[in-house]
């Protein structure tokens, strides 16, 4: 009931001229970052947090989570007409949206993705509003033990989801991230490491200039080595999906809908996952031929994906821990404007928690207008030349990377993690993992000595205290399953048991 | 991939066995009554041993496939991707690098950036052949370019949003 209050008061005040005029700018902005191949969300949010940073907070995370639904929104139209997913998490909807699009059925397969996105983005912000209080307090359970497992399992699990085919390359990505992250100063006795004499190591590397680096200029780099995309194809036909076709893959929705919110709680792992997974479940139990222009293949997809946005919030506002790269940089804006996410959250400020659940709100009504009323004009953002686009992409990774702290330094952080990101990429590299290691490197450091400390050294409490014991065991079997061999005698025995 | 992972797997476990050496180095704080379990080495010390580890793998790996074969001077010269993706890395690389590192903080940033924006369209827009007058406008219209992102990324940021700009 508490909760319901606050949500009411939230819709009083984000319904006001001022916020819906924020509302409706940033998700337009998230759609055509969404669009542009190259731009993605964690971009868009990054390049945002600089430009909002002396906004109010309210106001600052509002637009930041309108950029976030729209750009993940915004991604399905690139899929669905250059068969070039616009983000990551777009590459399932290129699958069955390109060849609708290729039999003349791009504006239903545009209204398609509208509503499928729109429907997983409610479907998340059920689970945002009914889960995040319940894991708060769950949370509150959590000491050093817990939390060093939940940060080893976060690189686990998020190594091993996205790199399925290389679980080993994932790891390492994210095991990179943990130890960038112990540059500068630590923080139990404030003793400086890996700074070599420089005295801009003293304070680490800053998570928005890596960002930067690795989601801007990589992807300007990345972009730029690549044959011009194809002219993009024309929409002859409706946007505006029918409430009976939408209607006729509710199951569909729904499922993906949860699917794609328990995707995005996993720690580094996100949206791409949240819609490949529904997508295989849709496959699995779907009459219709996916792959060849199913509607049913990219409801899935874009739900799936939308609904995981909701779901990577949840362990951003509840254990400070990102359920994917654009909310690793949605947490790190909610520190610069002096938000504390983690297990006090519902203590200390319970109502910003339900404020987030309005904003998610908004930002799909918006898509769901913008998406549909606009989704012609729209398409002239597809026509913008990547050779006149990403110089000034390039441009404001530059302000992105130094506008925060100020300082020349943070541009070299950006174009080193740009290059770096750029030749782990080649090498398929994911990067999720790496962002994860940066966020999670500091949780995991604190919370491994001190837990040391407080055992005086004995790794008992590391495993057998029950939550540790839950972590410990599903990061160790994570790594057995990841082991072809292991799988191979599993496989083995159960057919010998059949 | 064997020989950009065997490669990559010298620079990881070099990495990782630097950082876990330098770990080790680190002050133990003892004489200031410090627990030994929260010397400031310990997790990164922990971190190298792993990064080193699945270099080791990767390693093993690598060599399986085929990695050691292609390290061969005849088969090194071989480009990792198409020839014209590798001049348009190499041209992109180099114009940002110079931005970033030669021009910001020199020279105003709006006329850094409406140099860099310009030289970068310029350099992917042109093409061999074009006639002059055709040349002409298209370079006007470059610049023109150039000089709008320049000053107006420089209005929004800094009076607009009152960011600083380098």
């Amino acid at each position: 009931m508490e909760g319901l209050g606050h949500v009411a008061d939230a819709l009083v005040r984000f319904a006001a001229p001022g916020p819906v005029f924020d509302v409706l700018w940033a998700t337009l902005l998230g759609i055509a970052v969404g669009m542009l191949p190259g731009l993605t969300a964690t971009l868009g949010i990054a390049l945002l947090t600089t430009l909002t940073f002396t906004l109010p907070a309210s106001q600052a995370i509002l637009i930041l989570i309108c950029m976030y639904v729209g750009a993940i929104y915004g991604g399905s139209r690139s899929a669905i007409l250059l068969n070039i997913p616009g983000t990551p998490a777009n590459a399932a909807s290129s699958l069955d949206g390109f060849p609708l699009a290729r039999a003349g059925r791009a504006g239903k397969a545009m209204g398609i993705a509208t509503a499928g996105s729109v429907a997983g983005s409610l479907i998340g912000m059920v689970f945002l509003a009914l889960l995040a209080p319940v894991l708060a307090e769950f949370a509150l359970r959590f000491g050093a033990f817990e939390f060093f497992w939940l940060a080893v399992f976060g690189i686990v699990i998020s190594g091993q989801l996205t790199a399925l085919d290389d679980p080993v390359k994932g790891w390492i990505a994210g095991f990179l991230g943990l130890l960038v992250a112990m540059v500068g100063q630590e923080g139990i006795h404030a003793h400086q490491r890996f700074t070599f004499g420089i005295p801009d190591l003293g304070g680490g590397l800053g998570l928005l200039p890596v960002l930067v680096g690795t989601f801007g200029f990589a992807e300007v780099l990345t972009v730029m080595k690549q044959p011009a995309y194809e002219a993009v194809r024309g929409a002859s036909d409706s946007v505006i999906p029918r409430i009976r076709e939408v209607a006729r893959y509710w199951r569909t929705i729904m499922r993906s809908g949860v699917i794609g919110t328990f995707m995005g709680l996993i720690p580094g792992v996100g949206e791409d996952m949240g819609a490949w997974v529904s997508y295989a479940a849709a496959r699995r139990r779907s009459k219709e031929k996916f792959g060849s222009g199913s509607l049913e293949g990219l409801i899935s997809a874009e739900t799936g994906n939308s609904a995981a946005v909701s779901g990577a919030i949840i362990p951003v506002l509840t254990l400070a821990v990102p359920g994917s790269a654009p909310a690793a940089v949605l947490l790190a804006a909610m520190f610069v404007h002096g938000i504390r996410p983690g297990p006090l959250i519902m203590i200390e400020s319970p109502g910003f928690v339900f404020e987030v659940v309005v904003m998610v709100l908004f930002a799909s009504i918006a898509v769901l207008i913008l998406g549909i009323l606009l989704a012609r004009p729209m398409l002239k953002v597809l026509a913008v030349p990547r050779e006149w686009l990403m110089p000034v992409i390039f441009v404001l990774c530059t302000i992105g990377a130094f506008a925060i702290a100020g300082r020349i330094f943070d541009i070299w952080v950006m174009l080193f993690f740009g290059v770096l990101g750029f030749i782990l990429r080649e090498m398929n590299y994911p990067m999720a993992p790496l962002v994860l290691g940066l966020v999670l490197g500091d949780i995991l450091d604190k919370s491994l000595r001190r837990g040391l400390v407080l055992s005086e050294g004995s790794l008992e409490p590391f495993i057998f205290r029950p939550i540790s014991a839950v972590l410990a065991t599903a990061t160790l079997v994570t790594i057995l399953f990841s082991i072809p061999a292991v799988r191979r005698g599993l496989a083995g025995l159960f057919r010998e048991k059949a | 991939m064997p020989r950009a992972d065997l490669i990559t797997s010298i620079v990881l476990m070099a990495v990782g066995l630097g950082a876990a050496i330098q770990s080790w180095q680190m002050p133990r704080l003892q004489h200031l009554g410090v627990s030994i379990y929260s010397a400031p080495g310990v997790v990164p010390f922990l971190l190298g041993i792993v990064i080193a580890g699945l270099g080791l793998i990767l390693l093993v790996r690598s060599v399986r496939a085929g990695g050691l074969a292609l390290l061969r001077p005849a088969r090194l010269r071989e480009l990792p991707f198409a020839a014209d993706g590798a001049w348009r890395f190499v041209l992109t690389a180099a114009l940002t690098l110079g931005y970033a590192t030669l021009l910001v903080g020199r020279l105003p940033f709006w006329a850094a950036t409406a140099i860099f924006v310009t030289a970068f369209v310029f350099v992917f827009e042109w093409k061999a052949g074009i006639g002059a007058p055709k040349l002409a406008r298209r370079a006007v219209a470059i610049v023109a370019f150039g000089l709008v992102v320049g000053v107006s990324v420089s209005v929004l940021f800094e009076d607009v949003f009152l960011v600083r700009l380098p």
